[in-house]
Parts: C-alpha cells; structure tokens; sequence
C-alpha cells in the first residue's frame, strides 16, 4: 500500500503541485477585498512609482520636443477655453446675483504628470506624481482639458493612483445634457462606458453629451464624461442601454488635475441628518 | 544550484521590472507584452514542470504585489505558464528548447492557454467575454509571441526545428 502510494506521487508530484498552487492563487485573488491584502498592495504599488518617476524622467528627455509641440497646442485650447469661461463666469456671476445665490468656494486643481498606467483584470487604474504633500486626498476627482479621468483610490506623499471611468469598480452620476436624465456612468464594452438607470420614456441620441451630474457628492457637476454613441431598448428592460463613448483617451493621456473638490458641507449635513431621522 | 538559483531571482526581478516599463511605454491599447510569461516558459524549460510552476507563481505574486490588479492573478496565468510549459521540458535538449525560435512558439502556445484559463477572471463582472478574449487573449498573445521572436532573433540564435 505504502510502496503504491509512494509510487503514485512520483508519478503524480507535479499534478498536485499544480493544484496546490491554483488553490493558492484563487485563496489569494478571494482575499482582494480584504483591507491587509490591499494595503500591501498599495505599499507595493507606492515602492514602484519611485521607479517609475525615474523610467518617466529618462522617457521624458527624448520626448521632450513633441511633449512642447502638444503643451503648445493645449495652451492654445487653453486660451480659447479661459477666454469662453471668463464669458460664462460673467453671466454666472450676473445670474448668482440675480438669484442671490451664494458665490461657492473655488476648486483648487493640482497639476500632475501621469507616470503610469495600468489595465490588467478588468482594471483600468493611472499613477499621477502628485501626492499628499501637494495636497491630493482620497476621493478627489482628476480631470484634463477633455472631460474627467476618475477618482483618487489611494496616496502616498509624493504619488497617488487613480481609479478610471474604465475600471469595473468605477460608478459615478452623471447626467444627459439634452434630456436632463441622471444615470450611472459604469464601465462598458470595447473600451466604453455605459449609462445605467435611465428610464426608457427620455429620448437620448447618439451625439448627445453625458457630463457629470449634480447628484454626484464625489465630482463637481457639468465635467464632461463622454458622448452617446447607441442608445437602445431593450424588451422587458425599464431602463435605456446607452454606450457612451470617454470623452478622455485614456491610451494618450499624459498629464491631468487633481481637483480638491469638497462636497457642500451644508448638503452632506442635512443628508447625515435625514439618514439619522429615519433610523 | 544556488548560484543557478540567484540567477533566476535576478532575472524574476528584472522581469517584473522591465514588465512595468512595457506596461507603460510599449503598451498597444493597454496590451502589452507579458516579458513575465516568458520568464517563466524559459524558466520551465531549463528546470522543468515543477521548478517552473513555482517560480511562476512567486514572480507572479511579487508582480501583482507592484500592480493594481487583483493579488493572485499573475500568480495563477504563471503557474499554469509554468505547467504548460514543462510539458516541454527535455532535460537532453534544454539549450535547443530554451534558447531557439522553438522558444518563440512554446511561448506562443503556452501564452493562449495560460490567458484562456485567466478568461473567467480578467472578464468577470459586465465586460464582453468575446471583447476581452479578442483584446487580452488573442492580442497578449501575439504580442508576446513577436516580442519572444525578437528576443531570440536579437540574441543571434540560429532556427533550429526539433
């Protein structure tokens, strides 16, 4: 018997070291959410960005010429943008003033160089060399000139990461311009987003323009999200199914925003308060 | 064997290093070249199926230690890396094997099947399976594939068929 099972593991060994070690692996890919297992992940990542903002600062040498070219156009988008915003924050203050709203407090934006990027197990995540000694905190939203980029997940002092709109752990309200609908901008298919909960009685077109939504308390209203591409019924679903294509490529991108957006304390409050009545 | 053994630490690390930088800088609609599945494949045909399998899962883990995708994934594409390819393993012919564009395809063949059993895992959630396999499986795959055929034609290696 013993001598049988002697043999059988000679002639088994690497069969049950292979299942040995997939049992590990799917014991460890169990344990993700588990707050030890993250932050030896993040520790991890932290000890590579310092790499990485080495690699990005050789890289960035060669590329300097077509790095001017591009923040030369940028600046001049940049001009026309200031120049259309300078007009809009004319009219803003008249109708603040009109309807005697308070002026808020301005978002502050943090400059970035983004020196990483990663897309690996449906996760779609950007290193950005900025951190907690320029200010950036968890939650904050990241934007550029096009629309917004995602939210911060995790800082150290000098670098943080952000979790993209691509990212299948990502939700953030957003809105539909043209039919005033609010929804749930999610990760999509082919390098898409999706907008969920939007009934079937608005009309939405391809072309239409998704911004951020002013029910959202981790992003400012009104940063462009993407646009419509197919909107669809679909039978026995209340709810559109809506493609919407990023208005940020996320292949290209090389620098953003981090903005130090603080939702109205008056309105997370009251919400406090409401939750605690009904309770 | 210790020595050989320092050298392979050496060239896990320096994998995973060089991985991060493909993943930024050689990254083709964020599908890079998996230089990591490769260490492993030569890693299993110079010492075999075992040795293979637990080196995959080491550097993988290490890997996923550095990333920001799930702990355990590249653990579990190099263990079965590893195993895939020390079904090639001929202790007579490990320099015919490890260092020939016979490389190339044992990596080609061992990459589809080690990114088809990651499948379940890299499409969970609402992704198109058929998206993720046409874009991950099939695209690290070929990619890696050329990438392993450049690393071989660049060390000067004549073709050898077995």
């Amino acid at each position: 018997m013993l001598k049988w099972l002697n043999e059988f593991f000679r002639l088994a060994k690497n069969y049950i070291v292979f299942a040995l070690l997939i049992s590990l692996s799917f014991f460890l890919i169990s344990t993700n959410n588990n707050v030890h297992t993250r932050g030896l992940q993040v520790l991890g990542l932290f000890t590579t960005s310092y790499l990485e903002a080495g690699i990005h600062d050789v890289i960035g040498y060669f590329t300097l010429a077509s790095k001017n070219s591009e923040l030369q156009n940028e600046n001049a988008r940049l001009v026309d943008l200031t120049a259309r915003i300078r007009a809009a924050m004319a009219e803003n203050q008249q109708l603040r003033e009109m309807l005697k709203l308070r002026q808020q407090t301005r978002t502050i934006l943090i400059p970035a160089d983004v020196i990483g990027r990663s897309s690996e197990g449906g996760k779609y995540s950007v290193t950005l060399d900025a951190g907690s000694s320029s200010g950036v905190r968890v939650g904050d939203p990241v934007v550029t000139g096009t629309g917004l980029v995602g939210i911060v997940f995790a800082v150290s002092e000098d670098f943080s990461l952000v979790r993209t709109l691509l990212d299948g752990d990502s939700r953030i309200a957003a809105k539909l311009v043209n039919a005033s609908a609010d929804g749930l901008i999610v990760s999509g298919d082919f390098g898409q987003l999706a907008m969920k909960n939007v009934s079937r009685r608005y009309v939405v077109n391809p072309g239409d323009i998704v911004e951020t939504s002013s029910l959202s308390s981790l992003v400012p209203p009104g940063i462009a999200v993407g646009m419509v591409t197919k909107a669809t019924d679909e039978p026995g679903n209340i709810f559109k199914r809506i493609d919407v294509q990023p208005a940020v490529d996320y292949t290209s991108i090389s620098a953003a925003f981090v903005m130090q957006y603080v939702y109205p304390p008056g309105a997370s409050r009251l919400e406090h308060e409401k939750g605690r009545s009904r309770k | 064997m210790t020595k050989r053994v320092l050298v392979y630490v050496t060239l896990g690390i320096a994998a995973i290093l060089i991985q991060k930088f493909l993943d930024d800088f050689a990254a083709i609609d964020m599908v890079s070249p998996q230089l990591i599945i490769l260490f492993v494949v030569y890693l299993s045909l110079r010492e075999g199926q075992l040795f293979g399998m637990g080196g995959g899962f080491l550097v993988g883990l290490l890997n996923d230690s550095f990333a920001t995708h799930f702990i355990g994934y590249t653990s579990f594409v190099g263990v079965v890396a590893g195993f895939v390819a020390g079904f090639f393993f001929k202790e007579s012919d490990v320099e015919l094997a490890a260092k020939t564009f016979n490389f190339a395809w044992i990596s080609a063949i061992t990459l589809a099947i080690s990114e088809l059993a990651a499948l379940p895992i890299i499409a969970s959630g609402e992704l198109n399976y058929f998206y993720v396999f046409l874009k991950f499986t099939v695209g690290t795959t070929v990619y890696t594939s050329v990438f392993a055929m450049i690393i071989v034609f660049v060390n000067g290696r004549k073709s050898h068929y077995v």
